[in-house]
């Protein structure tokens, strides 16, 4: 009782409430960056992983604005450049991500919180793959054939394995930060 | 009470029968049909294969191409000394365990466990069983960073070591790679070993890349190969890295062929 009271007091003031919120947002992402180059056994589909950090930029675009979606998208889409291959860029499919996730009306279309983030990513994974896709076809030094060939696999494989592991991201994530948006609001 | 008699003494068997199936049913069921499991293993055995002999006959056959590799390794170099090649001393290269893939689908790299406090140098070259797989592009100070020979963006060049007849290969993200060969009319056959090529800049010549598993010939605009890569790319977990200083060229964005 102590310990939680003590918690409670802690998280009332606003300056380490701030802090505690920035290094839970910022170590999620970072979690969801270092999982990306691995390929836990168990967790993968002809060689394709689930793509982490599409699964982080869609819980944090939930419920939020457009604008926060896109720079979200943007920060982890750089991110990842520097983990690949800077082209094509990542961040437009990020992006695009972020912000179709941010407009959709998601408390008209789908109710429950842990499907519907499932079903995001679903979508989300095939947009962003496609994404990338168009930008080298643009870039026009590969045969087009295959890139559509593979960009198929990779989207099917990356969806689904995505959209099945989205809830582990999402939902404790969604909690705390609609956990601190109450206590924001509650003692502004 | 007479009724009943009559009754039992017509359905005994069938009752008795029935009650003797269950029970087995569930005692195997119980027993996860361990009993059915051993039957079986029982009655394939004439079916299956021994495994010892078949690791026996391998080894034999891995000792005997070892030799004749070092028969011949040792010939070369004679033969190289008597006609007053420069040979480049073989280094012993550095053992990296792989720690990752790449962080995205569209990329085939590997993360490697060494970076430039152990004398990894970016370009240098990435062996493993079975042949070349790629090369270092990126190198920080304990990690390293793979573009291997199944990326789309790595072209290399490569020669048919039978028929000396040359070519590139590109990346098809995934085990096997395309070869474009430079004539119209290669001397290609399924089987043949593919090495890189010595006019390749990025790669010393003469690594084993892969075997040539089908051919078109009347691809165009150059016939293609398909080449299924030696090393087993998909789930390596140590590669040897080896030193190599590329020359000097002027125009870095060309294809290397």
């Amino acid at each position: 009782m102590r310990r939680e009271s003590l918690w409670d007091d802690w998280l009332k003031r606003s300056v380490p409430r701030l802090m505690l919120n920035c290094a839970v947002t910022v170590g999620s992402a970072l979690l969801c960056l270092l999982l990306s180059p691995g390929r836990i056994p168990g967790m993968q589909l002809a060689g394709v992983g689930p793509n982490w950090i599409l699964i982080w930029v869609v819980a944090w675009s939930i419920r939020r604005s457009t604008l926060q979606a896109a720079i979200a998208g943007f920060v982890m889409g750089l991110v990842q450049d520097g983990m690949t291959s800077p082209t094509p860029t990542h961040c437009i499919g990020l992006v695009v991500a972020g912000v179709l996730t941010a407009r959709l009306r998601k408390d008209r279309y789908i109710q429950e919180d842990f499907i519907s983030a499932a079903l995001i990513v679903f979508v989300m994974a095939i947009v962003v793959e496609t994404v990338t896709a168009v930008q080298y076809s643009l870039q026009g030094n590969r045969p087009l054939g295959e890139i559509w060939t593979y960009h198929q696999f990779i989207a099917l494989s990356s969806a689904i394995l995505s959209s099945l592991w989205a809830p582990i991201v999402s939902f404790p994530l969604n909690q705390w930060w609609q956990r601190i948006n109450f206590l924001d609001q509650k003692y502004q | 009470m007479f009724t009943l008699r009559r009754w039992w003494d017509r359905y005994r068997l069938q009752i008795v029968l029935a009650s003797l199936a269950l029970v087995s049913a569930v005692a195997l069921r119980e027993t996860n049909s361990a009993i059915l499991y051993e039957t079986y293993q029982v009655l394939t055995r004439p079916f299956q294969s021994s495994g010892e002999q078949d690791a026996l006959l391998t080894n034999a056959r891995v000792q005997e191409l070892q030799q004749r590799l070092l028969e011949l390794e040792s010939q070369n170099q004679q033969l190289k000394a008597t006609l007053g090649a420069a040979s480049t001393p073989s280094q012993p290269g550095i053992t990296a365990p792989v720690i990752g893939r790449s962080a995205d689908h569209w990329w085939q790299h590997l993360v490697l466990g060494r970076g430039q406090q152990d004398g990894i140098r970016k370009s240098d070259i990435v062996m493993a069983p079975g042949g070349v797989v790629g090369r270092i592009i990126e190198v920080t100070g304990h990690t390293s960073r793979v573009l291997l020979l199944s990326d789309p963006a790595s072209n290399v060049g490569v020669t048919i070591s039978r028929s000396r007849y040359m070519g590139y290969v590109r990346g098809q993200a995934s085990n096997r790679v395309v070869m474009e060969f430079f004539d119209k009319v290669p001397d290609v056959r399924v089987g043949d070993t593919v090495t890189t090529s010595s006019l390749s800049r990025l790669f010393a010549p003469g690594l084993p890349i892969g075997v040539v598993e089908s051919v078109d010939l009347n691809k165009s605009p150059a016939p293609e190969a398909t080449i299924a890569l030696s090393a087993p790319v998909s789930f390596l977990e140590w590669v040897v890295v080896q030193s190599y200083n590329p020359p000097e060229t002027q125009d870095s964005t060309s294809p290397d062929l």
